[in-house]
């Protein structure tokens, strides 16, 4: 430890700490610019100039590191004159044109000179006057304005890891940008925008339309991906004019993405739906909720009324945990049935089963700063930072700062490939037998090969040595963290896999080793807190299981009535439709006919409802056969609460009123209880909140960087005295679950579980649906702002083919199965294996589902929708 | 400035600069002697060789870039076959050096830091090279010619030429 005084004030701080976190710690804030404790400090500003009293000069505060005895003045005179005339030379060639300029009110170089600066300059100088560069549709460089603090470059190197911009130039000529004038080409993610002291950099999309002292700001949480990013969403008039965050905010420490940052257009689109819509001779016509909700009632009843089990329910992931609550109450208790089903049925059920059943429990037991202090990550069938972009970050932060070794197990380079030690080519539908052959070569204690072995990897197109580098880098590793993410959960072996690397990360004790663990990416904002809260058939609130009497009673119990059990969920839903049983179907903005193929036979299917009602915020196909849709909050609109990849559990918070008549899905359904006479005990959302954290206390809010929450006004909501992580899973009682698991046979896996062999014929890839950076689901496609970024649905295809075939981006190829034939434009991409192509799922006008087989299969075990790879053939169009 | 067909036609392989960075053990820090190699070859150094630079050494094309625009001595345009550095520091001033420029913008109908429209001269002032007793002085391609008068130096432009001209094309030269 070294002592030395800060203002006089005695401090005690560990050697190597830098002055400017003395002087915090002796409760002294000292002025910055180019700093930001993310990042490691550049000293390039120099306006955290402070004096020592002893050596009668000033030193940088945020470079400088303290030594015993040290006597730092952080507001001396000579400390301000410095910074004045600091200031003076940064300010030598800015413009001034602060009344036109979008940082103006919230601009921190205006702050300082309003704290320190003087009011003339003893220096003449010209200001700069260069043309803005106006290249990117999403960012505005104004290298006038710029004070070189390189807060941007850093950030983009050392955060996102992304590199986009740089220094260029030199001295007095020094700008920032993109490489030899192009237009920038990034992630856009936004961060630069956020970090820049100065009206430098600016966003497009909102420019020249709002001043900062006229917003109102909203602390919330992004719902787009299980991040659970928190931001700032500012509004004036009860319109969002922009979203951005604050530096150290939340689990995202201050990072948002593309699509957290600028999209949210969609939402105050248009097309939203402003009124309950009713189906009158064949038309949908608005209509208002007191006319809608008796008359959806008595249909409802008189359904009901026939028996259980008449009417199935269908959940989006986006719904918060409240929602999610009253959405399988509503349906087992009001409604008698237990058909129901939420969107993680699309995927991530298939690793939620059997954790569930391994662990009992959702909850990961490792966040981002497990995954930063890891000694090994390997990532499977994930693209981290396109689905959940902060995990990425974490990846990408472990490997840069923590040397981790990285394997990344996929079929194509994804954003992290060029930080892994190793990239392992893998085919879909192959994880589970690579995992098993994994697991056995882990437990056989060999650390060769058998030559029958070798072969089989050959055959699913991973390199044998670089399988051996991977088993050898788990038996010395301490730390191992297993990312799993959407390629991984979708794939048609995705339940036997799941099963398949539980195992072997028991069988490693990877869940007893503190460090250790899995970490799972699920696809939707609240995939997590919607099966916690039973939106499923399978489970209850607290993931008790229906088909167990025992633990069914528990709720019975609680709630006094008879619960359903049998049921099912999207598969026995669709049976159910099929075969009579079910009547009507409620769904809450999940829309079958968008992500299963053969939309004809389904629609077919629906059709024999006498019933469909759906929540959404947009009109959608199904919702074109809705007799009653109504309209839904969007997340900028409602309270509730999220539960993210990390096990945070992260209020929403209301940030303007909903839009036009929508209600919230948790309203709705109170309001629809009551109707039907059979209301639920609760008189608002807020109500349901304190049931759900009374009934499980270690779902209490919980988030990283923040020791309260604030409402809309600032008051304080709540409090979190918790001094555990209340984010992870209790090890002990997940151990003790494990115990048994590994007891029984492992799970039988068809081998191998995939549709075709692949085949390697000339212009035959395999086709995969990945996620997009810029957009999440279908409705961003409403979103101006992110259409802007990325408009158009690309098939990416491997470079060295399309060379070969002398295709540029953008030519148009068919694409065609025995099932349909499509036309799509390319993308040629590097690091792509040589027999796969992707395409963006969310372009659903592309019609890609027209090439998948026309019936709908799911895996036998976790009723997930299997056959989301496909064998096309890609050809050339004359 | 004087618009180069020849930088099209270049046609500088991967495997070309692949081979330069190897020779310095693809090593990050070796850089700047890097693209001073690829400057040698080519003349100077042309924007699609930067990204293939940056992908062997590991550094990021943002870096490259602004390695490349730090350094006054990397070009990123054509240059002519002669670079002709006139010395315009004090010496060489006060003995006509201004006079020596003036010649040859009005021989060669290039400005300063311009190329000739066939790419065999660049005229390039510079601050004293050092050799003031020879003052008004210019080195061309690496020698020195002193005690220059605008005739002189017309003769000089002329000798070039026909040196160029007699002279089989070389590998290291850009232009022809």
């Amino acid at each position: 430890m070294v002592k030395l005084t800060v203002n006089g004030k005695e401090v005690d701080v560990p050697a190597g700490t830098t002055i400017l976190h003395a002087a915090s710690a002796a409760g002294f804030s000292i002025p910055t610019f180019c700093y930001n404790p993310r990042m490691d400090p550049a000293g390039s500003c120099r306006i955290c100039a402070v004096e020592l009293e002893d050596s009668k000069r000033t030193v940088m505060g945020c470079i400088t590191q303290v030594t015993e005895g040290m006597k730092v003045l952080t507001e001396s005179s000579k400390v301000h004159e410095a910074r004045k005339t600091n200031l003076e030379l940064l300010l030598l060639h800015h413009p001034l044109d602060c009344p036109v300029c979008d940082c103006g009110g919230e601009c921190p170089l205006q702050n300082m000179s309003f704290s320190y600066g003087g009011t003339d300059s003893r220096f003449e100088s010209h200001r700069n006057d260069e043309p803005e560069d106006m290249k990117s549709e999403v960012l505005v460089f104004n290298s006038n304005r710029c004070i070189l603090c390189g807060k941007c470059v850093r950030i983009c190197d050392e955060i996102q890891d992304v590199h986009a911009i740089g220094f260029i130039n030199r001295g007095f000529d020094t700008i920032i940008g993109p490489p030899l004038g192009k237009k920038l080409d990034c992630e856009f993610c936004g961060d630069c925008l956020e970090v820049c002291p100065t009206g430098a950099i600016t966003d497009r999309f909102v420019r020249y339309q709002f001043r900062p002292w006229q917003m109102e700001k909203t602390e919330t949480t992004c719902t787009s991906c299980s991040s659970g990013c928190r931001m700032v969403v500012d509004t004036e008039n009860e319109s969002i004019v922009r979203i951005s965050s604050r530096e150290g905010l939340g689990p995202n420490e201050g990072s948002i993405c593309v699509v957290g940052r600028f999209g949210f257009n969609g939402v105050q689109s248009k097309s939203r739906l402003e009124a309950p819509h009713v189906k009158k001779a064949q038309r949908l016509v608005p209509s208002t909720w007191d006319e809608v909700l008796p008359e959806l009632s008595t249909k409802l009843s008189a359904i009901i009324s026939r028996g259980e089990g008449r009417v199935a329910g269908l959940a989006s992931s986006r719904l918060p945990l409240e929602d999610a609550f009253l959405f399988q109450r509503f349906m087992r208790q009001v409604l008698k049935t237990n058909f129901l089903d939420s969107e993680a049925r699309q995927g991530f059920m298939n690793m939620a089963l059997p954790l569930v059943s391994a662990t009992g429990s959702l909850r990961p037991m490792v966040d981002h700063e497990d995954i930063v202090k890891a000694d090994l990550i390997v990532v499977l069938g994930a693209d981290p930072a396109v689905e959940s972009n902060i995990t990425g970050l974490a990846i990408k932060k472990a490997v840069r700062k923590n040397r981790a070794a990285l394997y990344l197990v996929h079929g194509r380079d994804v954003s992290i490939s060029s930080r892994a030690r190793e990239v392992i080519r893998l085919a879909p539908g192959y994880e589970a037998v690579f995992l098993r052959t994994l697991r056995e070569t882990l437990s056989s204690g060999t650390n060769d090969l058998s030559s029958e072995v070798r072969v089989r990897l050959d055959g699913w197109g991973v390199n044998p040595d670089a399988f051996l580098r991977l088993v050898s880098d788990v038996k010395s590793s301490k730390r191992t963290i297993f990312v799993t993410g959407r390629r991984f959960h979708r794939s048609d072996a995705a339940f036997e896999a799941s099963h398949e690397l539980i195992r072997l990360m028991g069988e490693r004790g990877l869940f007893a080793s503190e460090g250790s663990g899995l970490f799972v990416l699920p696809e939707s904002g609240n995939d997590l807190g919607v099966l916690m809260m039973g939106a499923s058939f399978e489970w209850l609130p607290g993931l008790l299981e229906t088909k167990n009497s025992e633990q069914r009673s528990v709720w019975e119990n609680h709630w006094n009535t008879k619960l359903p059990s049998g049921g099912g969920g999207l598969r026995e839903i669709l049976g159910g439709i099929e075969s009579g049983e079910i009547r009507a179907l409620i769904s809450f903005g999940v829309d079958p006919l968008r992500f299963l193929p053969d939309s004809a036979g389904v629609r077919k299917i629906l059709s024999k409802l006498e019933l469909i009602v759906v929540a959404d915020l947009f009109q959608g196909p199904l919702a074109d056969m809705a007799h009653y849709v109504l309209p839904a909050a969007s997340s900028f609109e409602r309270t509730g609460h999220m539960v993210s990849a990390e096990g945070f559990v992260q209020p929403l918070a209301p940030a303007m009123a909903p839009w036009g008549n929508a209600l919230s899905e948790g309203n709705m359904i109170l309001r629809l209880a009551a109707q039907m006479g059979c209301p639920l005990p609760f008189d608002s959302i807020e109500a349901v909140s304190a049931e759900i954290f009374r009934i499980f206390p270690d779902l209490r809010p919980s988030t990283r960087n923040a020791s309260y929450f604030q409402g809309k006004t600032g008051e304080i909501l709540l409090s979190i005295p918790r001094s555990q992580p209340p984010h992870k899973a209790e090890r002990e009682s997940v151990n003790s679950r494990m115990t048994d698991f590994l007891k029984q046979t492992p799970h039988p896996i068809a081998a191998p579980v995939v549709g075709d062999e692949v085949t390697k014929g000339e212009n035959t890839f395999v086709m995969t649906l990945s996620k997009s950076i810029n957009h999440a689901g279908t409705q961003t496609l409403l979103d101006s702002n992110l259409m802007t970024i990325e408009g158009e649905g690309f098939l990416r295809v491997p470079r060295q083919w399309a060379r070969k075939m002398k295709l540029k981006k953008g030519a148009c190829v068919s694409v065609s199965t025995s099932h349909g034939r499509i036309s799509l434009p390319i993308d040629p991409v590097s690091g792509m294996a040589e027999g796969e192509v992707h395409f963006p799922f969310h372009f659903a006008d592309a019609r890609f589902m027209e090439l998948f087989p026309g019936k709908v299969s799911f895996n036998a075990h976790s009723g997930a929708q299997s056959g989301q790879t496909i064998d096309v053939k890609v050809e050339p169009i004359a | 400035m004087a618009h180069n067909d020849n930088a099209a036609t270049l046609n500088i392989t991967d495997e070309e600069i692949d081979h330069i960075c190897e020779e310095f053990g693809n090593r990050e820090g070796a850089v700047v002697q890097i693209l001073q190699t690829i400057q040698d070859k080519y003349g100077y150094v042309p924007a699609e060789v930067l990204e293939r630079v940056g992908e062997d050494l590991g550094i990021p094309h943002s870096k490259m870039f602004g390695v490349l625009t730090f350094y006054s001595q990397f070009y990123r345009e054509p240059r002519g076959k002669f670079i002709l550095k006139v010395c315009v520091g004090t010496a060489c001033h006060v003995r006509g050096a201004g006079l020596l420029v003036d010649k040859i913008k009005e021989n060669l109908h290039i400005e300063e830091g311009e190329n000739t429209e066939d790419m065999m001269f660049t005229l390039e002032p510079v601050s004293c090279l050092g050799s003031c007793a020879l003052a008004p002085m210019a080195m061309v391609n690496g020698n020195t010619y002193g005690k220059l008068s605008g005739d002189k130096m017309v003769s000089l432009l002329k000798e070039f030429r026909e040196e160029s001209a007699g002279a089989p094309e070389t590998e290291a030269s850009p232009a022809s």
